[in-house]
């Protein structure tokens, strides 16, 4: 199978807010599945423990609460929503671990009985102050969608994020803002490719 | 708050007034007060819009005080609503004032004769009630506007709209904001309804001359406050998350959870939620100049609250909460934030409670009145008939219940005929024995997330056992009706919840304040005696077990995506009470 398209995309970081809707709807990536909740964010994505479990302090996994990253294993597919604390009863119900969590067990995630490994994707979703701190990590390590998706994102930026563009490449070949907007106008809509957005401070 | 002003609308001559000293109630406040005196006055049999109610307000035990985060106000009566006791409260800058100028409480009963409309002025030389028909039928906005004119900007106002002159059973008793904006709402169970029934339009409160209440023990209470104000601004969720997007950082959680309730309660995930979301709204009112930070009232340290301006950067309304946001929102099928924004500066200004106004809009979407996410439609609703008092705009204003009734709507998300706020007890189940039980019809702030592991309330409970439903929620309605009687925001939940010293300086702000020792034990013994008060109060106005219930489809129909029933049987939710 041929290599998607890859399209690099190099902003300052207050463009971050650009890829606000985004981030919360959820962004495909490319991951090794199979491995624990724990084991993704630390390995593949490099996020540190401590950031885990001071800041990420409520998890779903296709829309079930999760208590144990360490027993929780994504699957391919797997939707991952990440969030930090939530004020309210059933916010602080959310929580991993949360003493209150007798109040929605029954959306609790429960481990599964087979796991699979491999190559594969997930979906995951940045919320609140998690996204606005580890949105770039993830934006970085390069986001699945189709060419149709990404002309939708890219029509809904405004003149600020097309003025703040570093660098862009398609495949290592440098573009300019209109080039790019035309190449993905008339690339085929169905077809994926792979955009990485660095940002700068 | 040594003296509580009492007010006869009825007397023959015109409305008297006395003075009397708080006693009991001196060291008493919010809920415990108002529930206490609504539960010793007022026939529970009486008909709520009769001479025979009575509206109680009551700032906080530590409101007028130094204390950070101190400004609720709690009005009590005879619901309109529910037929039950209602305690209803706001922040804003009213319970600061009133406790200022000495009050514990301000009764207010009968109802004149004759179609006059009264003002009341309070200062600290005097209390002057005086006919002003000149304010008749101005919604809350052009009333405060008009009403600065005449006593300034340096008062708090508490005002009804003309929902509440019309006696709509959702009517609200607005509260001013810092800028003397009509933001902040008494808004559940039509506590606006009984002021307009005793044709009082506006208290004026003006604390010129007046000093902060001063503490017991000043070197304990000043220590104290500084641990406690350090607490909330380190807890991510009150020195973080509140403060950058609000209470409505929770649409994106609960929609994730499959908990959030859509199209009148028919599915759990909402597809327009993320442009809903507290994170676009953030976005959008920073991007158009108005703020994502802002506090209720003075001395707020978490300002959860923000101003949303239109897209010419003109102020439109406060930050619509979370509850707002949904009710408008996802329940209708909704996803337009300003459509959303437009419809809360109504709600605001006409003194209607958002959560029902909202839920009844939707549930007349479900009766074909209008399609789910008919979003002009929705602000024609309540610019052009409930504003208006049209036969249309009774029905909506007469809450969620009603308007069931009127459209033949039997998916009527209501417990004692009031609304259910943004939570669907199907996913959350525990949240829903609480809707069932509360003694104020459903409410999500009558069993918070009060620290109740710190108070031990009713010893251990083990938090994976599928039966501590009912017991958790029991010692959470115990915790949260204490909270309710200190005049602190609700909101400080979180980091007493997470951290001990910061229980521990909530104590002791009490304590330091009133010079007496406290403990968690004394916290829970008055959450006990609210709720046993209050339920006993339910039991004479006709309530039994059989109105402790989530309506009958909760049971029958499932839920989307986790296809779930509610699943705790009547049995176990009449072992709610289980002290009285």
């Amino acid at each position: 199978m041929a290599e998607k398209q890859s399209l690099r995309v190099v902003v300052p970081l207050e463009q971050l807010s650009a890829f606000s809707l985004l981030l919360q709807q959820g962004i495909w990536l490319q991951a090794q599945i199979g491995c624990s909740v724990a084991s993704l964010l630390t390995e593949q994505f490099n996020i540190e423990e401590k950031y885990i479990v001071e800041r990420v302090t409520t998890l779903f996994l296709d829309f079930k609460p999760i208590d144990d990253l360490e027993t929780t294993y994504v699957m391919d597919g797997s939707t991952l929503a990440l969030s930090s604390a939530m004020p309210g009863l059933v916010g602080t119900t959310m929580r991993r671990g949360s003493h209150l969590a007798a109040m929605r067990g029954d959306i609790s995630y429960q481990n599964q009985q087979q796991v699979v490994s491999g190559a594969g994707r997930i979906k995951i979703k940045l919320f609140n102050m998690v996204m606005t701190e580890l949105g770039a990590t993830f934006l970085a390590h390069g986001v699945c969608l189709t060419n149709g998706e990404l002309d939708t994102l890219l029509s809904e930026m405004d003149d600020s994020f097309w003025q703040s563009i570093e660098a862009a490449s398609v495949d290592d070949q440098q573009i300019d803002s209109a080039s790019l907007v035309n190449r993905v106008r008339s690339a085929i809509r169905d077809e994926e490719i792979l955009l990485k957005v660095e940002f700068t401070s | 708050m040594d003296k509580i002003l009492r007010i006869n609308m009825s007397a023959a001559g015109g409305p008297t007034q006395s003075t009397e000293k708080a006693g009991e109630f001196a060291a008493l406040g919010g809920r415990a007060t108002t529930s206490t005196i609504v539960g010793k006055e007022v026939p529970p049999d009486c008909h709520p819009l009769s001479a025979e109610n009575k509206l109680v307000i009551a700032p906080g035990m530590l409101s007028g005080t130094a204390a950070a985060i101190s400004g609720r106000i709690s009005v009590g009566c005879k619901s309109p609503l529910t037929g039950g006791i209602k305690e209803s409260n706001a922040g804003g800058q009213a319970a600061q004032v009133l406790a200022r100028l000495g009050y514990a409480a301000i009764i207010i009963e009968g109802i004149p004769e004759g179609d006059d409309l009264y003002k009341i002025h309070i200062n600290k030389d005097r209390v002057e009630i005086s006919v002003d028909n000149s304010n008749k039928l101005l919604d809350n906005y052009p009333l405060i506007d008009k009403l600065i004119k005449e006593y300034g900007d340096k008062v708090a106002y508490m005002s009804i709209g003309s929902a509440g002159e019309r006696l709509m059973p959702s009517a609200s008793i607005a509260c001013t904001d810092p800028e003397l904006r009509p933001t902040r709402h008494c808004g559940r169970g039509g506590v606006g309804a009984v002021m307009g029934s005793k044709k009082i339009k506006v208290i004026i409160l003006d604390d010129a001359g007046c000093k902060n209440r001063p503490p017991q023990d000043a070197e304990k209470f000043k220590a104290a406050n500084r641990v406690f104000v350090e607490g909330i601004r380190k807890h991510p969720v009150s020195g973080e998350g509140l403060p950058a997007y609000g209470t409505n950082v929770l649409t994106n959680v609960l929609n994730e959870a499959g908990g959030y309730p859509t199209n009148n309660f028919k599915t759990g995930q909402f597809e327009g939620g993320t442009k809903i979301s507290g994170e676009s709204l953030a976005e959008l009112e920073i991007s158009r100049g108005g703020k994502a930070t802002h506090g209720c009232h003075r001395g707020c340290v978490i300002q959860c609250s923000g101003i949303y301006n239109d897209k010419d950067g003109k102020y439109l309304t406060k930050q619509p909460e979370y509850e707002t946001v949904w009710s408008h929102g996802g329940h209708c099928g909704i996803s337009d934030l300003d459509t959303i924004a437009i419809l809360d500066y109504w709600d605001d200004n006409v003194g209607v409670d958002t959560i029902e106004m909202g839920v009844a809009i939707g549930v007349a979407m479900d009766g074909g009145l209008l399609e789910f996410g008919d979003g002009e439609g929705a602000i024609r609703l309540l610019q052009d008939e409930v504003a208006k008092g049209t036969p249309l705009g009774r029905i909506l204003g007469g809450g969620a219940g009603m308007t069931g009734k009127a459209f033949g709507v039997t998916r009527v998300p209501v417990v004692k005929n009031q609304a259910l706020p943004a939570y669907d007890p199907r996913t959350v189940q525990g949240i829903g024995v609480t809707y069932a039980t509360s003694t104020q019809g459903a409410d999500h702030t009558a069993g918070y997330a009060v620290a109740t592991n710190i108070l031990k309330v009713g010893g251990d409970v083990d938090p994976l056992k599928p039966e501590g439903q009912i017991e958790l929620s029991r010692n959470l309605q115990i915790a949260t009706a204490s909270i309710d009687s200190t005049g602190l925001c609700l909101f400080i939940a979180f980091p007493i919840l997470d951290q001990p010293e910061t229980f521990q300086a909530m104590l002791d702000l009490l304590g330091g304040f009133y010079g007496i020792e406290m403990t968690g034990d004394d916290v829970v013994a008055l959450g006990q005696k609210v709720l046993t008060l209050e339920r006993k109060f339910n039991k004479g106005a006709g309530f039994g077990p059989e109105d402790d219930r989530l309506p009958r489809f909760f049971q029958t129909e499932k839920l989307p995506p986790h296809n779930l029933t509610f699943g705790v049987t009547d049995e176990e939710l009449d072992q709610l009470y289980n002290w009285d």
